[in-house]
């Protein structure tokens, strides 16, 4: 489904990615470790289509489509969806309107129909019950004033609404307590599919003993130094980054 | 005074001279008086210059590049009123067209018992008492040129009255209508308020024409709130593209009495609104709430001047802005706390959003406190839409152009929820959104 190739990225001259390549297909979950400033959420960032990264160089398609020539929103169309580390608040706009406006431009690009209040109502009111959220998040504004763990709540909300093809989670897990990281992980769960496929960005294993990889990969200085199953996550957490640096140097 | 601004200032008053209004009636001789002071006022105003500092950010010289003249006919031009109507709005409706009263296109019937809504002139030719007795009192001195002209013009315009502790079975709504399909008119209504003690009323009031006119509203009002009287009070300027509005509002207001305003500025080429609010008893609040958009060429001026002269008065402003195009706007807000003002509670802050790099905003919030214990704040942010939130909703699959719209009105849902009127609410809702439409689908730089 997503085939990454030789990726390079650069930040206002900076390189972040340097050659990173990743092949993921449906129904799979990948895992992305690495430690702080490895290119974890610049990935996460240039595979959604957010502005100020400079491509330099590689390749990324979607079943077969350059991604990269895309905007932010055809991406979206086309299925890809980035649940954010830090979701931004939206003052005055409301969360029912968002999602509902959302979902509609998704249909439209799609060529269905639009989802009327009622139709949108019945659609989200099933999807709330999994994040154990109820419909006044859906009158209040967009992540304003919500604490660190509704944000995150409405963010996977807001992924079993839109059923994306592939599911990127950047840092889903941080700044969540244990209560809300098995909310949030049980939502992620009930939406893993043989049609989906997930891509979860995490610096802490820990997310990982609720959202269960089928693979996991390490990126270091911008590049995957290594990939494996769960059992090199288990292995990260016991020996630390560090132990990796260590290898490849030798 | 330069010879370019004294030219038009002739013109004006030749302009005024041959309509000189004749005296509804005999003994009128007050409404004689304030019209003949107020002429004399006008050769030593002149015309507003940017030296000023109530003018320093707004021109006039677009506004007298024109020849308005004053509309001399009785007869008004044909309109349709029924384009200018919001759905499902249960309202009595007094209608104006070009500053006078049009019964026929009014529907005033069933007003309660001590409620008076009409023509001003009306009301001088048949009971003079309340206007003999109140006009002028709230504006005082006019501080420009075109107050001057409008008092010394002055004729026609709304009228309202309620009596001690009475209230309309409806919400009022007041369609000010400008039509000017041959001349390029200037029309001056001159609009009365008085609700007295304890009266309570809702106040609806629409500034609109046909588009493409060219016509300049120069208007001015006065409200009398006396104790314990509660005016809430919606208006929304949504005029031609061509056209010029210049409108003082004076409020008087007494003990406890509540005055809220909703403004919502959507514009004209060129218009200026003048809020002065002077607290004549202790505990009267002010809500004051207003919200432009200004694109194309246009250029929107507000104008606040509140002024706490007794102890324990509130007022809370809250104005915002939404700039597109080469579209300007003037924010200058005033607070004055005198000494005798302790206890006030006095806020203003006015938040603007510039969508593109050509719209210019000159916002100036003032606080002038001479007495102690008092609560007091103001201030003014201008920014711009910020990418991160754009991100976001463009991530969800929403294009730029309906991100940018969604964002807007999110920044402007704040005002508009001030207004439970729902016809008017959407409608102006409806109406930003339109503005906003080509603005934001043309690219934030543009």
């Amino acid at each position: 489904m997503l085939n990454i190739d030789r990726l390079q990225v650069s930040v206002d001259g900076k390189p972040i990615l340097n050659g990173t390549d990743l092949k993921v297909q449906a129904g799979e979950v990948h895992a992305i470790m690495g430690p702080n400033g490895s290119g974890k959420s610049t990935l996460a960032h240039v595979l959604a289509g957010r502005d100020g990264y400079t491509v330099e160089g590689g390749a990324v398609t979607l079943e077969g489509e350059d991604l990269l020539a895309l905007a932010a929103e055809e991406r979206a169309h086309r299925g890809v969806f980035l649940a954010m580390q830090y979701p931004v608040e939206l003052p005055g706009v409301n969360n029912m309107v968002f999602m509902k406006t959302a979902l509609n431009a998704l249909r439209a690009a799609r060529g269905e129909p639009a989802l009327d209040a009622v139709g949108f109502m019945q659609r989200v009111r099933e999807k709330l019950a999994l994040v154990e959220m109820d419909e006044r998040f859906l009158k209040r504004n967009v992540n304003a004033g919500f604490s660190g763990g509704e944000k995150k709540r409405n963010e996977i909300l807001q992924m079993a609404v839109l059923e994306p093809k592939l599911a990127i989670l950047d840092e889903t897990d941080s700044g969540l307590d244990i209560d809300a990281l098995r909310v949030v992980a049980d939502g992620v769960n009930t939406l893993r599919s043989p049609e989906r496929a997930m891509i979860v960005v995490t610096h802490y294993q820990r997310l990982l003993d609720y959202i269960q990889p089928d693979f996991v990969h390490v990126l270091a200085g911008g590049r995957i130094v290594r990939s494996g199953d769960r059992t090199l996550a288990l292995e990260l957490e016991e020996k630390g980054y560090g132990w990796l640096e260590q290898e490849d140097a030798a | 005074m330069s010879a370019s601004l004294a030219l038009p200032l002739e013109r004006y008053r030749d302009s005024l001279a041959q309509v000189q209004p004749q005296p509804a009636g005999a003994s009128q001789s007050w409404l004689a008086q304030h019209r003949h002071e107020a002429a004399q006022n006008l050769q030593r105003l002149g015309f507003p210059q940017r030296r000023q500092e109530a003018w320093r950010y707004t021109s006039v010289d677009r506004l007298l590049a024109h020849e308005f003249a004053q509309s001399a006919g009785e007869t008004l031009p044909d309109i349709d009123l029924q384009a200018f109507l919001l759905p499902s709005l249960d309202v009595h409706r007094a209608v104006f067209v070009n500053g006078r009263f049009a019964p026929a296109l009014s529907s005033l019937e069933g007003l309660s018992p001590g409620v008076t809504v009409g023509s001003l002139k009306q009301q001088i030719a048949h009971n003079p008492i309340v206007p003999a007795g109140w006009l002028g009192k709230a504006a005082g001195a006019p501080a420009h040129v075109f107050s001057a002209m409008n008092t010394a013009a002055m004729e026609d315009g709304l009228f309202i009255h309620v009596v001690q502790g009475q209230e309309p079975a409806r919400p009022i709504e007041v369609l000010h209508l400008s039509s000017a399909p041959a001349a390029a008119v200037m029309a001056q209504s001159r609009n009365l308020v008085l609700l007295e003690a304890g009266a309570r009323a809702t106040l609806i009031e629409r500034y609109a024409s046909p588009d493409g006119s060219l016509y300049f509203n120069n208007s001015m009002s006065e409200f009398f709130l006396q104790d314990d009287a509660d005016l809430e009070h919606y208006r929304l300027q949504d005029e031609s593209l061509a056209a010029y509005h210049l409108h003082s509002l004076f409020i008087h207001q007494h003990e406890r009495s509540h005055y809220r305003n909703t403004g919502f500025a959507l514009g004209a080429a060129w218009s200026r609104a003048e809020l002065t609010i002077d607290f004549l008893g202790t505990s009267a609040v002010a809500e004051l709430d207003g919200l432009y958009v200004t694109g194309e060429q246009q250029l929107s001026d507000t104008h606040l001047d509140i002024r706490h002269a007794v102890p324990g008065c509130v007022s809370h402003t809250r104005y915002k802005g939404l700039l597109h195009g080469r579209g300007r706007a003037v924010f200058d807000g005033r607070i004055e706390v005198k000494p005798r003002a302790v206890k006030s509670d006095a806020h203003l802050h006015n938040a603007n959003l510039l969508l593109s790099r050509n719209a210019e905003v000159d916002t100036k919030p003032q606080l002038e406190i001479h007495a102690d214990d008092v609560r007091c704040s103001h201030g003014a942010t201008v920014g711009q839409l910020d990418p991160a939130q754009l991100f976001y909703l463009r991530s969800r699959g929403i294009d730029a152009g309906a991100a940018r719209r969604l964002l807007c009105l999110g920044f402007a849902g704040e005002i508009l929820e001030r207004c439970p009127v729902a016809p008017l609410r959407e409608h102006v809702e409806a109406a930003v959104a339109a503005r906003l439409a080509q603005a934001t689908d043309s690219g934030a730089g543009a």
